[in-house]
Parts: C-alpha cells; sequence; structure tokens
C-alpha cells in the first residue's frame, strides 16, 4: 500500500514538474512571437483563415459549395486588400475564443454580437451591422404576451453565451440555455420552452412559412446591437480592418453589399 | 410533402458526407485501438511494477475522465498552452485530432476487455504450457489468444456499437460528421432552414450501419463458437 501511495506521489510530482516545465516554454516562445505582428504572420503563411458558421445571410454555401454571404464576401475581399487568400473554418460557436487563441483561426467573422464577453476577450473591429434581439412565441399565443412585463413568467430558451441569453438574464427572467439559436427554436416549437430569444437576422430565416417552424412567430424587440469582427488581443489586424471598413464605406461598396444580402439600412456609418 | 421531396435529395446528399466523415472516424478509430489496447493491456498485466502501474494510471485518467473533454484537450491545449498549433487550421487538423483522441481512449476500454479475455483462461493451461517447456511467447499465442478472441467477442461488440454512436462527440472540435450535417438544417444550410426532421432522421444512418455490425459480429462469434 505505502508503494503505491509513493508512486502516485512520485506521479503527481511528475506531472506538476512537466505542467511547470511546459508554462516556461510558454513564456519562452512568446518573445518571438509577439516580434513579428498578426499581420505578419498571415502574410508570410499566406491566407487569413476565418472562422465562421453557416448563418444565412452572413455566411453560407452556394450551390457550388462556395462560402458566400455578407460576411464572406467581406471577408475575402479584406483578404485580398492584405494580399493574402482567405480560408474559412467552420467551428464550433462555444469554442470560438478557444479556436481564435489557440491559432486555428485568425479571426471570428459571422454576425458576432460585440458583447462585453467577447470584447474582453478578443480585439474587436469597429461595429459595422445593426441588429436586434428578439422574442419567439407560438403565434397563437402571440397577443396574449404583448409586451415584455407581460413575458415575466416565461421561460426563455436562449443560445448560450448569446447577446438573448444576456439581454433575458438582464431583466431577470428565467432562461434554459441551448447550445444553437436552432436549438432555443425547437424548444418552442416542443413546448419545452414558452419562449425564445434569438437575432432577428435569424428570425428573419428560419420563423415562418417554409420552415418546420410556421407555427411560430417573433414579436417584440429587446435590444439592440452590434456585429464586430473579433481577432486576437493585441493583433494589428483590428487596425488593418477598421482602415478597410471606412474604404469600404467611403466608395459605397459597404452599402452596396447590403443591398445584395437584403440587409440594405442596416450598415453602421463608418 | 412537395418541399419535403424537394428538400429530399439535398438533404441525403448532404447526410451522405457527414457520414463517410462518422464511418472514417470510426474505421480509424478500431484499426488504431484494437492493437494498442492489446499493448495497453500487456503494459497492465507487466509484473514489472512501475510499468504496470504507470498503464493503470493511465487507463484510470482515460476512462475516468469524459471523451469530450479529452477531445477539447487534445485540439486547443497545443496552440492554446504551447503556443504551437499543431493541427493547422483545415478539416484534417480536426479529424487527425478526433482520430487521436478517439484511439486513445477507446484503445483504454480495449485493454480492459483484452485483460479480461487473457486473465479469464484457466490459469492451469499456462502450468500445463510451462511443463511441456514452452516459452511464454509460445503460450501466448499457441494456447490464450484464440481462447481469449472467443472471450471478448461479446463485449467488445458492445464497444464497437457504441464507438458508432460516439463519434457524434467530435462535433465539440467542429469536426463535420453526420449529426453536424443534419443539424446544419435547423439553422439553415444550401437553403434550407428551420427543418429539424434531418437531424432526426440520423437516427436512421445509425440504426442501420448497427444493424450491419450486429449481424457480422454476431456471425463471428458463431464461428469462433467450436472453441467450447
Amino acid at each position: 500500500m505505502k508503494k503505491v501511495t509513493a508512486l502516485l506521489l512520485a506521479l503527481v510530482m511528475c506531472l506538476s514538474l512537466a505542467s511547470c516545465g511546459g508554462s516556461k516554454s510558454a513564456d519562452a516562445q512568446e518573445a518571438p512571437a509577439s516580434a513579428a505582428t498578426d499581420l505578419q504572420n498571415v502574410q508570410s503563411k499566406g491566407t487569413l483563415v476565418v472562422g465562421i458558421t453557416d448563418f444565412e445571410p452572413m455566411d453560407y454555401k452556394d450551390e457550388n459549395g462556395n462560402w458566400i454571404g455578407f460576411d464572406a464576401d467581406l471577408a475575402t475581399a479584406f483578404a485580398e486588400s492584405l494580399g493574402v487568400s482567405v480560408e474559412f473554418a467552420e467551428i464550433n460557436w462555444d469554442n470560438k475564443i478557444l479556436e481564435l487563441d489557440g491559432g486555428s483561426i485568425d479571426c471570428i467573422w459571422n454576425g458576432m454580437t460585440l458583447t462585453d464577453e467577447v470584447t474582453s476577450a478578443a480585439s474587436c473591429s469597429n461595429p459595422y451591422m445593426r441588429n436586434a434581439q428578439v422574442v419567439v412565441l407560438p403565434a397563437d399565443k402571440a397577443e396574449e404576451y404583448a409586451d415584455i412585463e407581460s413575458m415575466a413568467d416565461l421561460t426563455f430558451a436562449v443560445e448560450s453565451g448569446s447577446a438573448g441569453e444576456e439581454a433575458v438574464s438582464e431583466l431577470g427572467y428565467a432562461t434554459t440555455p441551448v447550445t444553437a439559436q436552432a436549438d432555443a427554436l425547437m424548444e418552442v416549437a416542443a413546448g419545452t420552452s414558452d419562449a425564445a430569444v434569438i437575432d432577428l437576422l435569424m428570425a428573419y430565416a428560419m420563423v415562418g412559412e417554409g420552415t418546420s417552424y410556421d407555427n411560430l412567430t417573433y414579436t417584440i424587440t429587446l435590444n439592440e446591437e452590434q456585429y464586430g469582427v473579433a481577432f486576437r488581443k493585441d493583433s494589428d489586424l483590428t487596425a488593418a480592418l477598421n482602415d478597410f471598413f471606412a474604404a469600404q464605406y467611403a466608395d459605397g461598396s459597404l452599402d452596396a453589399l447590403a443591398e445584395t444580402y437584403g440587409l440594405a439600412g442596416s450598415v453602421i456609418p463608418q | 410533402m412537395e418541399l419535403f421531396q424537394q428538400q429530399l435529395p439535398i438533404v441525403i446528399h448532404s447526410l451522405n458526407i457527414g457520414f463517410l466523415q462518422t464511418l472514417k472516424l470510426f474505421f480509424v478509430t478500431l484499426i488504431g485501438a484494437i492493437p494498442l489496447g492489446l499493448v495497453i493491456a500487456f503494459g497492465s498485466m507487466s509484473r514489472f511494477k512501475p510499468l504496470s502501474a504507470l498503464s493503470r494510471t493511465f487507463v484510470w485518467i482515460i476512462r475516468g475522465t469524459p471523451l469530450m473533454i479529452q477531445l477539447l484537450i487534445i485540439y486547443y491545449f497545443p496552440g492554446l498552452v504551447l503556443n504551437n498549433n499543431i493541427w493547422g487550421s483545415g478539416e484534417t487538423g480536426r479529424f487527425l485530432a478526433s482520430a487521436i483522441s478517439f484511439i486513445i481512449n477507446y484503445a483504454c476500454y480495449f485493454s480492459e476487455i483484452y485483460r479480461g479475455g487473457i486473465q479469464g483462461v484457466p490459469n492451469g493451461q499456462n502450468e500445463a504450457g510451462l511443463v511441456l517447456g514452452m516459452t511464454r511467447r509460445q503460450i501466448f499465442f499457441k494456447v490464450t489468444l484464440l481462447q481469449m478472441i472467443k472471450r471478448i467477442v461479446p463485449p467488445m461488440s458492445n464497444e464497437i456499437i457504441t464507438l458508432v454512436k460516439d463519434t457524434s462527440l467530435a462535433r465539440i472540435i467542429a469536426l463535420q460528421e453526420i449529426i453536424w450535417a443534419g443539424q446544419a438544417f435547423m439553422k439553415g444550410s444550401q437553403g434550407i432552414s428551420g427543418a429539424i426532421w434531418p437531424l432526426f432522421f440520423t437516427a436512421i444512418y445509425y440504426l442501420i450501419c448497427n444493424g450491419v455490425l450486429t449481424v457480422l459480429l454476431g456471425r463471428l462469434e458463431r464461428r469462433l463458437d467450436y472453441f467450447r
């Protein structure tokens, strides 16, 4: 028994030593990494890897399997302006900051709401588009719950970590966090939650006729919010993108692109 | 109904691509974990105490933590903590990381099944072999191995069928297997949005796949019957 204990202790010591060693070597590696800026790194590898999810009309695939959409087209143009090619990587939205810090993507560019969580964990661009959070209800209950005060007793399905969750929590109403906005809708359709809070853009695409949710409807707007792009902390790509946005807005191409994807009027002046 | 008929080919195509990824992960895991499990089993049974303690601790850690956490650690740890993202940025890196996590995880479960199978062969046979002047190696390959295989087929079948379904965990690091493909239509993909049925439809793929596996493994079990 003593031997086993001794072995276990030795193992724990080895592990803790190894972890110390690990962090030390990490520190040592940081010095050369910060010597080359993010922009230089992207240019030397020749690709800008953009973390996205399938999210019409921001990032989605056309019939040939190519990524298009307001954000996808804009990201392609931005990469071109840096002189690199663009690569889209579908990520699990819950892990977006992990993906960014781990280096498997260079930016998160997917109709991302600028919440405190994101702005504190990453370097974010200027907001470029407006969006809102809306409440989704079964159509036959929409009249009964006409304003936000009447909804105090409802349980809201929200995407975990989303701006919608933040908005409902601020009101002090009960929430059921789920992994995706689509799951939040399924909760309402199945009756396991009374209502859901999702992006207006998403509600456009997913609720109403021609979808599996034709008996749902979206009603009141909870709060206005803004979309931005996230880069690694202290990245110089953020400034480069802000300049790019300003130029694109000045020559009208940002508005033209918004027109193409049915988002006219949502662009924020740069 | 008309809408469904329009959507069906698009969804099937997408699910097929996803299921191919699922199958790829399944077979790669089996090919890697079946031999690795044997190595770990020998480690756990070794008479050299530090080695057996080491492999038993390893098995304890891997079996004692969720596969989902192992996937996250293997994929994100190198880039986050060591500042060296060894997986690159493409789909290949995600698949490799998933495959390695699954191989390690399943090898540990297999190793315990092997250990049970080997230790279940009566020790008298081992002693008889030694009396006849056989080496330990000869005893294992000529006496123990086939009996062990016969004994481990039912528990292995169980794990193999579980593996088919466990592959869906890889979506945590955005490996686009069949559940991912089905869920994409809930949110909106290829012009179909807000469709719930593709997600539930994926169950049919798993059912058919596991049906085939059950028949094959059942046949294998019958062929090994004469060892009784």
